[in-house]
């Protein structure tokens, strides 16, 4: 064991001019478009503006947990969080069971074509989600719709329906790609253990409950993470529903909040909000991990 | 080991050049303080930044005249539609355009900013003042002595669009004042129609509105602002509409959508209270009803009476930090005063110009044949000799209209009052405005 580090160690320093050249292109990138930012972003976060007079020219100032304050207090931000939870405790698991259904389809025997059904389940991902958003507003409008005998009687743009209607949006996206996730993962189940299934008498659905599942959990957790982050993160899909839709108010998702609040400009608020966004998103993700990884043990 | 120093030293310049320009947020320096506007040495190139469509045309006529004042334009979505924040992204890195679009509900906003070059000390500037409608340049001034901020550049006098062969029709005589249209908008409503649609997202328009009935949101002197969304005119305004709203006498869809330009060309909507430009929004969203339109003044809350709102209009201003501010602002006064860069502006943009003697420009003087072959400029240059000239905006509109929005949005679902909206956006306001520590009275 020993020798072995040593030898591990040795040899990093031997390569460690090949390491930099490798890491390089990223590390550079990383830092400038990721670490930058962020670091940016928090510095923004504690500085606050003072001004005399009423156009006297502003001063940054450093404010300390002011803008913090300032975001507890925000009631339409919290509000937007709330929305979004609320969003992704029916979208994500509706999302997922149906990736997970279709999964199982393309990986069954006893269906044909699967190499076209499993590119067909995935072309939505490959729409812009912007375009996506635009052709579902249109889907969705009264009087524009090809469907108006639906839309023109139940109001899918209105206060009560527009966040299940941008859900179902965000799930015509996505699904095909968290579908192919879990996909790829059955493809490395390996073949012996269906081979000793069989030989025991079970049925397709049988091994879909009792091997395919158990064995895809891990891709389930990643992708319901994936899926938690993007809840929080929603701002393309509603941003443009703004054009379709009365209800989708510039406070409607966090990250709208964020960016009408950066618009004012309030710049220190909106990244104290960014900020305060990143932390809820990284507690919450870090508790369905711990959760699920609890529950897999078991 | 030499690659990876290098490397290391490499990032550590990168980021150093990064963060320096991070924190040198604008320059210090400012040459618009009154008494320096020197022209530069040798041939100059300034950015402009506009979102009206074709201002690359009267721009073209410019740089043809002017070979060592050169404009390059850049063109983006409308202010509070991005270009604002890119300004003032920009601003905040120092590197701003010279010269940029500007509303005038926009402009203290980009003033409290300290986005603005005083442009008052250069040549031709400040006497350039008789040429333009009144209001526009104290708009500009902000009202204070031997201070220029842009150029006014266009107005958006307020008129009644409406469907001229419908009221034939159905027998309705045209509303000349707002009891007028409400009883219209009832028998409207009988034929099937609306006789208008509630634009929850306009606040501007809905500001156009309290213009007219002599009402004023902010109003600002030496120590602070005054917020003012709730006054009397502003009340009667906002229950006007909401009960015109309560009773299903006018549409609620969400402006700018092709759901609300199918509502125009389809008939549905009889008129639309709007600005001189809209005379574009409905040619070209409701080609079928070409020809059946006109254009009356804005019903009045006195019979008699004739005052207007104004809904829009812009600026050019020369923005902070320019190096060039001197040819900024004569470029500036050229486009908005010339007559052929206003008639080129009109041509693609429809513009109605700022200057008392763009209005008479001859493409004014001509009947629209989408309006029936009605001279319309002339209700609109009416219009525009009846707008208070005193009204003033507040220093954070793009989160005014935000706010307010948000509320209408829900009145207009049936979730509040149109003057809960306002009530809510009034402290919403006040709230923006110290955190953005601006004094504010209360």
């Amino acid at each position: 064991m020993a020798r072995d580090t040593v030898v591990k160690a040795s040899k990093g320093v031997r390569h460690r001019g090949a390491l930099a050249v490798f890491l390089l292109p990223f590390g550079v990138l990383f830092v400038l478009f990721y670490l930058v930012p962020v670091l940016y972003a928090i510095y923004q976060s504690l500085l606050t503006v003072e001004r005399e007079g009423t156009f006297g020219p502003a001063v940054q100032v450093f404010g300390g947990l002011t803008q913090y304050i300032a975001v507890f207090q925000n009631g339409p931000f919290w509000e937007s969080i709330g929305r979004v939870l609320l969003f992704g405790v029916v979208q994500v698991p509706i999302m997922l069971g149906v990736a997970l259904v279709l999964a199982l389809l393309l990986d069954s025997p006893l269906i044909r074509g699967s190499k076209f059904f499993r590119l067909a389940f995935f072309a939505p991902y490959a729409v812009p989600s912007v375009i996506a958003a635009i052709m579902w507003g249109f889907l969705y409008s009264p009087n524009l719709s090809p469907f108006t005998a639906v839309t023109s009687n139940i109001d899918l743009l209105s206060a009560d329906a527009v966040l299940w209607s941008i859900a179902n949006v965000v799930t015509w996206v996505y699904v095909g790609y968290n579908m192919l996730i879990i996909y790829s993962a059955l493809l490395s189940i390996p073949q012996e253990i269906y081979e000793a299934a069989r030989i025991d008498g079970a049925g397709q659905l049988r091994i879909a409950w009792s091997i395919k599942i158990p064995l895809v959990v891990p891709a389930l957790v990643l992708t319901g993470i994936f899926s938690i982050i993007g809840t929080l993160q929603l701002l393309t899909e509603p941003q443009v529903f703004q054009s379709f839709s009365n209800a989708v108010t510039s406070t409607f998702t966090p990250n709208l909040t964020i960016y009408s609040t950066a618009s004012v400009p309030n710049i220190s608020l909106a990244a104290a909000m960014s900020v305060v966004l990143a932390l809820t998103t990284f507690a919450l993700s870090f508790t369905v991990l711990k959760f699920t990884q609890r529950r897999t043990a078991e | 080991m030499a690659i990876s120093r290098v490397a290391r030293v490499g990032a550590i310049a990168a980021i150093s050049a990064l963060a320096l320009t991070a924190c040198s947020t604008g320059g210090t320096d400012a040459p618009g303080a009154s008494g320096d506007c020197a022209p530069s040495d040798g041939p100059v190139t300034l950015t402009f930044t506009s979102w009206l469509p074709g201002v690359e045309e009267a721009v073209a006529i410019w740089n043809e005249e002017n070979p060592d004042i050169q404009v390059e334009v850049q063109t983006g979505p409308n202010g509070n539609g991005g270009t604002y924040q890119n300004f003032f992204n920009q601003l905040a890195a120092g590197n701003a355009p010279d010269l940029g679009q500007i509303e005038f509900d926009a402009m203290p906003n980009f003033r409290v900013q300290d986005g603005l070059e005083n442009i008052a000390a250069c040549e031709g500037i400040l006497e350039a003042e008789d040429q333009f409608v009144g209001w526009t340049w104290s708009q500009v001034t902000f009202g204070e002595e031997n201070a220029v901020y842009a150029i006014p550049q266009d107005t958006g006098p307020m008129a009644m669009f409406y469907r001229a062969d419908l009221f034939e029709a159905a027998g309705i005589p045209v509303p000349t004042t707002w009891e007028e249209y409400e009883a219209a908008a009832a028998q409207i409503r009988e034929q099937g129609g609306y006789i208008n649609n509630f634009s929850q997202s306009d606040i501007n328009a809905f500001a156009g509105l309290v213009w007219q009935a002599g009402g004023e949101w902010f109003s600002n002197d030496a120590d602070g602002w005054t917020v003012d969304m709730t006054g009397a005119e502003t009340t009667q305004v906002a229950e006007y509409w909401q009960g015109l709203i309560d009773n299903d006498l006018v549409a609620v869809y969400p402006p700018w959508t092709d759901e609300w330009n199918a509502a125009y060309n389809s008939s549905e909507l009889w008129t639309w209270v709007s600005a001189v430009w809209g005379a574009n929004t409905i040619a070209s969203g409701a080609p079928d009803t070409a020809g059946n339109w006109a254009v009356a003044p804005m019903p009045q809350w006195e019979a008699g009476a004739s005052a207007a709102g104004n809904w829009g209009g812009s600026t050019t201003a020369v923005l902070k930090g320019s190096d060039h501010p001197y040819e900024a602002a004569q470029f500036a006064l050229w486009l908005n005063t010339d007559a052929d860069a206003l008639t080129a502006m009109n041509r693609t943009a429809n513009i109605y110009p700022a200057t008392i003697a763009g209005a008479q420009l001859p493409v004014f003087g001509e009947g629209v044949e989408f309006y029936g072959g009605q001279k319309i400029y002339e209700v609109f240059a009416e219009a525009g000799n009846n707008v208070d000239p005193n009204f003033t905006w507040g220093p954070t509109m793009t989160q005014v209209y935000n706010d307010v929005a948000d509320g209408f949005s829900g009145a207009v679902s049936g979730n509040g009052t149109l003057l809960d909206a306002l009530t809510a956006g009034q402290d919403a306001t006040i709230a923006a405005l110290k955190a953005a520590s601006i004094p504010v009275k209360e």
